[in-house]
């Protein structure tokens, strides 16, 4: 200690009129290219051999051993007596400020080495390796695995290189890392994340606080979520229930982008829905999570589906700026992200309240199949929505008509419920394929498929829209008059009728035969149209899978009559004209009208003057 | 003061025929037009008091009464073939000639061109009329409702245009014999200003003298002229 004293003492009074005890460097090179020359330094045996040929290579080279090591006296073994120590800034004026640096108490010769002083070239292509030699916490090790390293970005490229080396914190690393990020730099500006940290929030992120500091890994944090649920999932950070707490984001790890991974890497992690440095939050029109943005920011992986959902009303009034069109989240969620492709809940009875939430009463109305105007609403009373409750879940909710994503209704021709589309859409679903097996082939089936026909009746027109009506009516009796109202909606309309080329009297033959008179008096089972004609094979007469084909008569009479086995038509059944259907029938008639009026009529009359002429005598016998 | 002289209209079995005629014919016209016109007030409120299988009941009670009418006619047959009393009353109802003549006095007295009513005996031409008229109904009424009733036996046979036939007759011939039994009968029962408010024939069994001399004076003369006959006999 105190011969450390004496030496300063001594540079600090010998500092203008050096001495030299050296002639050339061979003197210094006589001992010191021993390599097994040692001194003991603080009581530790240190080498004091010098490798000449390596100095001379050095940067140094031409530079004399007494340029740097002044006052050594040779004879004096060790040199401690009279030693200056080196001082490179007598020669380096480009080290003047360095005290202040970071490395200021860092000695020239930690990095650049004793004797075999490195270029600044030479630095550079050394690389970092330089600067982990001392700087040796796992921290700061990373970086040899960072995409930094990988890419020759060094320390000095951050740390500034030479001798200005800095630290760096949050109040510069933005500008640092934009030096080379300069396109992040400007959209981590107008994050929110940015905005946080302006208004003081020292707990608000900058670049190292996602990316780490040395261990840098290229597009880690676009993978991973856990860098932002670091802190978003922090309660403390995030308090309370609403959107943005940390309850809310948590429910991220529900997702089905959460819970389908590949290589342990989830489907979708934060920044592919909120995007990386510009992220915003989820109120500002800029964020990429807003409503009227969600169908470009989902439709980067899902293209195919958004497209379609684009091409929707629902899309359309979106991309019009309608607020209460429905977007991407307003049915899957938010963080809590859910597919649509298994048979859930969410998917098929949440989604019913999801759609009436808007398409409720008074909204947008339907004809139903009676001809009144049929709520949607009324899903609700519909066998469909019963059948989900009691969690039948092959049972349809209203994407699986209308096309989750494309939205449509019955009047656009490629919908799955067009009038030609929906018996495939009912039949195929893998519910109604007897009903679909028996329709096609019926006539009304086929009017439609080969004729395009628009009045003839297909699945919804009969059992409604919405309120898919409860085939299995305990009342029999008004199941029968709900089907003869059903059939007459069409078959009693002299409209209808006449455009199809129908019999217009079929509908009014029936209420006044026996048949229909007595589903009018209420009996509880009379045959209806169904009974005779069938519900979904309905046929012409001429077509031998017909009910009321000739050859089949027999066993359709006979359902209800047993004794019918051998029926015996002769004569229309709906009589259209009686005089010509019927003759006998209209001959009948007439005669009995004829003998109606002509009789009663007599006695109507003979009545009137028998009554006059009886009070004219009483009359006469009272006078 | 003498007691009213009364003379027998309807025996007993005539009153209690009859009664099965009338009782059977109104149960028959109710269920039967129930049938054909469900809609109507008087079918709603008999179907509200029945209640649900109204229309089933409708169906067994016109059978019911088709039976008892039926059964009430066969017993008719038999009365007029081997009763005494019977084979007087289906002579009395036969059409004669003086049918004729009274019906032609009859219209002339009615429309005023001669004073005086024929003088009708037992039964007049309107009674003939409403006698044959029962009879020709309850056949028609009687076969076409019997096909309808076994339908399935009698579709193999006539099929569904005899079906038909049976349907339309059974149907004018009920209006024809309910609408010529509610004018013509009820008028003479009911109306009639000689008789109103309703002639007590049909369960006294008895006419007065009075009635019987506006209603049947040939029959009067007839009887009144056979006591004598009597008396003048037992005189002798």
């Amino acid at each position: 200690m105190s011969g450390l004293f004496i030496a300063v003492l001594f540079i600090a009074v010998s500092e203008n009129h050096t001495m030299s005890f050296v002639d050339s460097d061979d003197d210094c090179y006589a001992c010191h290219e021993d390599k097994d020359l040692t001194a003991e330094v603080n009581g530790k045996k240190v080498s004091m051999f010098i490798d000449k040929n390596k100095a001379d290579a050095s940067a140094h080279a031409g530079v004399e051993c007494r340029d740097c090591h002044q006052n050594y006296n040779p004879d004096e073994v060790p040199h401690t007596k009279t030693k200056t120590n080196v001082n490179c800034q007598s020669c380096h004026d480009e080290l003047k400020g360095i005290q202040e640096s970071v490395h200021g108490k860092v000695e020239c010769a930690s990095c650049h080495k004793p004797h075999e002083i490195k270029t600044v070239k030479q630095m550079k292509e050394a690389g970092s390796q330089e600067c982990l030699d001392c700087h040796k916490t796992k921290g700061v090790r990373q970086f040899v695995n960072s995409i930094h390293d990988k890419n020759n970005v060094n320390c000095d490229d951050c740390h500034k290189g030479g001798h200005g080396v800095v630290k760096i914190n949050k109040a510069n690393e933005q500008a640092l890392c934009g030096k080379c990020h300069s396109k992040n730099k400007m959209a981590l500006a107008n994050s929110v994340h940015n905005t946080t940290l302006g208004q003081g929030n020292t707990k608000g992120p900058s670049c190292t606080d996602c990316h780490g500091a040395h261990g840098i890994l290229t597009s880690k944090i676009s993978i991973e979520s856990e860098g932002c649920l670091k802190c978003h999932l922090n309660e403390k950070m995030f308090p309370g229930e609403e959107k943005g707490s940390a309850k809310f984001v948590s429910q991220y790890k529900t997702s089905v982008h959460a819970s389908i991974t590949k290589n342990d890497i989830e489907a979708a992690g934060c920044v592919d829905c909120h995007g990386d440095h510009m992220v915003q939050d989820a109120e500002n029109p800029q964020a990429a999570t807003i409503r009227a943005r969600q169908m470009e920011t989902c439709g980067k992986c899902h293209s195919d589906v958004v497209s379609k959902f684009k091409l929707s009303k629902h899309g359309q009034e979106l991309a019009n700026g309608n607020k209460d069109a429905p977007t991407c989240s307003d049915c899957h969620g938010e963080h809590d992200i859910k597919t649509t492709f298994s048979n859930d809940e969410f998917s098929k009875i949440n989604l019913v309240d999801k759609c009436l939430s808007c398409h409720k009463d008074g909204k947008i109305t339907h004809k139903t199949y009676l001809g009144e105007e049929e709520l949607i609403t009324g899903y609700k009373e519909s066998k469909h929505y019963k059948a989900l409750q009691e969690g039948n879940l092959d049972a349809p909710t209203c994407s699986n008509c209308h096309g989750a994503h494309e939205m449509k209704n019955a009047s656009e021709v490629d919908s799955k419920i067009s009038k030609r589309n929906i018996e495939k859409t009912c039949g195929e679903s893998g519910c109604h394929t007897e009903e679909l097996k028996e329709y096609v082939g019926s006539v009304h089936e086929v009017a439609i498929t080969r004729d395009g026909n628009k009045d003839s009746p297909t699945c919804n027109d009969c059992h409604g829209n919405h309120v898919i009506s409860e085939k299995d009516i305990d009342d029999k009796l008004e199941k029968s008059k709900a089907v003869i109202k059903l059939c007459s909606n069409c078959h009693a309309s002299l409209e209808i009728a006449e455009r199809n080329d129908l019999p217009t009297n079929v509908a009014d033959s029936y209420k006044e035969s026996f048949h229909g008179l007595a589903t009018r008096g209420g009996m509880q089972e009379a045959a209806n149209c169904e009974s005779c004609h069938g519900s979904h094979n309905i046929r012409p007469s001429t077509d031998s899978m017909s009910m009321i084909f000739k050859d089949n008569l027999p066993q359709t009479c006979g359902n209800c009559h047993p004794g019918a086995t051998q029926a015996f038509f002769t004569s229309k059944i709906h009589i259209e004209d009686a005089s010509i259907d019927s003759p006998i029938v209209y001959m009948i008639t007439v005669f009995y009208m004829a003998l109606i009026i002509g009789i009663i009529g007599f006695m109507v009359l003979h009545n009137i003057l028998d009554y006059r002429r009886k009070i004219q005598l009483k009359k006469a016998d009272g006078s | 003061m003498e007691a009213e002289e009364k003379y027998l209209r309807m025996n007993k079995s005539e009153r209690i025929q009859h009664f099965l005629l009338l009782s059977s014919f109104i149960v028959l016209v109710i269920t039967g037009f129930a049938l054909k016109f469900p809609e109507a007030w008087w079918v709603k409120i008999i179907s509200a008091v029945v209640g649900e299988y109204a229309f089933e009941a409708r169906g067994i009670v016109h059978r019911i009464a088709s039976v008892v009418m039926i059964a009430a006619s066969v017993y008719h047959l038999y009365y007029i073939a081997f009763t005494p009393r019977g084979r007087k009353l289906v002579i009395d109802f036969f059409p004669s000639k003086r049918d004729i003549t009274e019906f032609k006095n009859s219209m002339m007295y009615l429309i005023g061109r001669i004073p005086e009513r024929p003088l009708y005996g037992r039964f007049s031409y309107i009674e003939k009329m409403e006698y044959w008229a029962v009879v020709w109904g309850t056949v028609i009424m009687g076969a076409t409702g019997f096909i309808l009733w076994f339908k399935d036996f009698f579709f193999k046979i006539v099929g569904n245009t005899g079906m038909d036939i049976a349907t339309a007759i059974h149907y004018y011939e009920a209006i024809l014999a309910s609408l010529a039994i509610l004018v013509w009968h009820f008028y003479f029962v009911f109306l009639n200003p000689d008789v109103r408010p309703m002639s007590k024939a049909w369960y006294s069994g008895y006419l007065t003298k009075e009635e019987m001399e506006k209603e049947h004076p040939r029959e009067l003369a007839e009887i009144t002229e056979a006591e004598v006959t009597e008396e003048k006999q037992k005189d002798v």
